[in-house]
């Protein structure tokens, strides 16, 4: 029995558009298993770009979201570098983050419209991915200059110190800190993965740098974030009926293949790489959402600029955002290959030995 | 502590959760359209489209871990770091040995 779709919910699925999305899925899950996040800013973009209405893109993509983030965690979690407890307190601040986020994003679409709306998104990525990136990409230049000695920040250390009830221990992450200094870094998260659709961008580099995380184990643990808010924002999507089943499943097909590589090149490759990965991740995309803003400051009155600019500094923006992902992509292959070869050769090495 | 498991083991599992997660993709897409319509109800449909992603990472993310191992890429085992002794070693003293 053949069943007529709505044409405005979903589209026609095409070969080309099959493997688009799978590729994405592939890369965004490699990257997501390595840095704990991302992928989701090309994949709802990306899906728009094939005609899938914005509403049923986002729940699609949360929708694959969360199971990904379920296996990445599972597997990290294997390799002891998920703190569970760590995750669920994080969640349940950010849960609370999202909700705030989406009330934020409610006024200014009641206030502004749909160009205001997407002003103050494009806004909250450049702000954030400049400031927060640029600090992470600093920090690990600096880490991979001393040879990737880690130590805790200096604002985590001091954090660490004040003795405020309640206190808790994270076993994995080896911290002992206030639960009210989780509040913040977990709200942040929550409000960010709102508004821009990645919340690890300030989870992860919250927790190294305000909780005291390693970049490990922020990285795994933001993976359980990622699954609580995302299951809760799917079944939020679903009793919608926005998710499109079958842009999901082909999403998830490339993204569950990616993120089980990138949890394993965790175990291969130096902890700085975390870092390096994400912030130049995070500097790219800030470039690709800077190109976007001329197009909302146009539709606001606020700038004056012919629709064929506007156009091609679409196309860049959408570009540069895919060439942020396969960049990650690329640096963790490569981190990896190398990092194989270094290990057969020391073992070649040890058995020439003995 | 994991059990080692062989080579073979990996490959039948593989071809197990293979077949498996194949399957799974071939009655969805079989019935494409009357599946993400129905799944696209909203309400009490909404359990649908999550049980089948749950399923899903299970039935697929057992091939794709299978898959990397089957191919030779695994995780590095932590190496164990050797800890400082914390007992503080008896300072030198000069000794007559007559």
């Amino acid at each position: 029995m053949d069943v007529a779709l709505d044409s405005l919910k979903f589209i026609d699925l095409t070969t080309s558009s099959i493997i688009f999305l799978f590729i994405v899925g592939f890369i965004g899950g490699l990257v997501s298993g390595f840095i704990g996040s991302g992928g989701a800013f090309v994949l709802t973009p990306g899906m728009m770009s094939l005609g899938v209405p914005g509403t049923v893109a986002v729940a699609s993509n949360m929708c694959h979201k969360f199971p990904k983030a379920l296996v990445g965690a599972i597997k990290r979690f294997r390799y002891g570098q998920v703190d569970i407890k760590l995750g669920l307190v994080m969640a349940a601040s950010a849960g609370i983050g999202v909700q705030v986020g989406i009330k934020i994003q409610n006024m200014i679409l009641a206030a502004w419209g749909q160009a205001g709306s997407n002003l103050y998104v494009s806004v909250s990525f450049v702000a954030v991915l400049v400031f927060v990136g640029s600090y992470v990409f600093y920090d690990a230049m600096r880490s991979s200059r001393n040879a990737g000695a880690d130590e805790t920040p200096a604002l985590a250390r001091r954090l660490q110190k004040v003795e405020l009830w309640p206190m808790i221990t994270f076993k994995t992450a080896n911290i002992r800190i206030s639960l009210w200094f989780t509040v913040p870094v977990g709200f942040a998260t929550g409000m960010l993965a709102a508004t821009i659709a990645v919340g690890g961008f300030i989870g992860v580099p919250g927790m190294i740098y305000v909780l005291g995380c390693g970049g490990l184990v922020a990285s795994a643990s933001e993976l359980v974030i990622a699954f609580a808010m995302g299951l809760g924002g799917t079944i939020n999507w679903a009793m919608h009926g926005m998710v499109d089943i079958r842009l999901t499943l082909i999403i998830l097909a490339g993204s569950l293949l990616g993120v089980q590589l990138g949890a394993i090149g965790t175990t291969l490759v130096r902890e700085v790489m975390i870092k390096i990965v994400m912030g130049s991740i995070m500097l790219i995309v800030a470039v690709s959402r800077a190109l976007a803003l001329p197009k909302y400051l146009a539709q606001l009155g606020l700038m004056d600029i012919s629709p064929e600019r506007v156009a091609l500094m679409d196309q860049a923006s959408f570009i540069i955002m895919c060439a942020a992902l396969t960049l990650g992509a690329v640096i963790i292959l490569g981190a990896m290959f190398k990092a194989r070869r270094a290990n057969a050769r020391l073992e070649r090495e040890a058995y020439g030995q003995a | 502590m994991a059990q080692e498991v062989t080579k073979k083991q990996v490959l039948l599992r593989m071809i197990g959760f293979g077949v498996a997660s194949a399957a799974v993709y071939g009655a969805v897409f079989q019935h494409a359209n009357a599946i993400t319509e129905l799944f696209s109800r909203g309400g009490v449909y909404a359990a649908a489209p999550i049980a089948t992603v749950f399923l899903v990472s299970y039935v697929h993310g057992g091939f794709a871990s299978n898959l990397w191992s089957a191919l030779g890429i695994t995780a590095k085992a932590p190496s164990k770091t050797v800890q400082a002794t914390k007992t503080k070693r008896p300072e030198v003293r000069a000794t007559l040995n007559a």
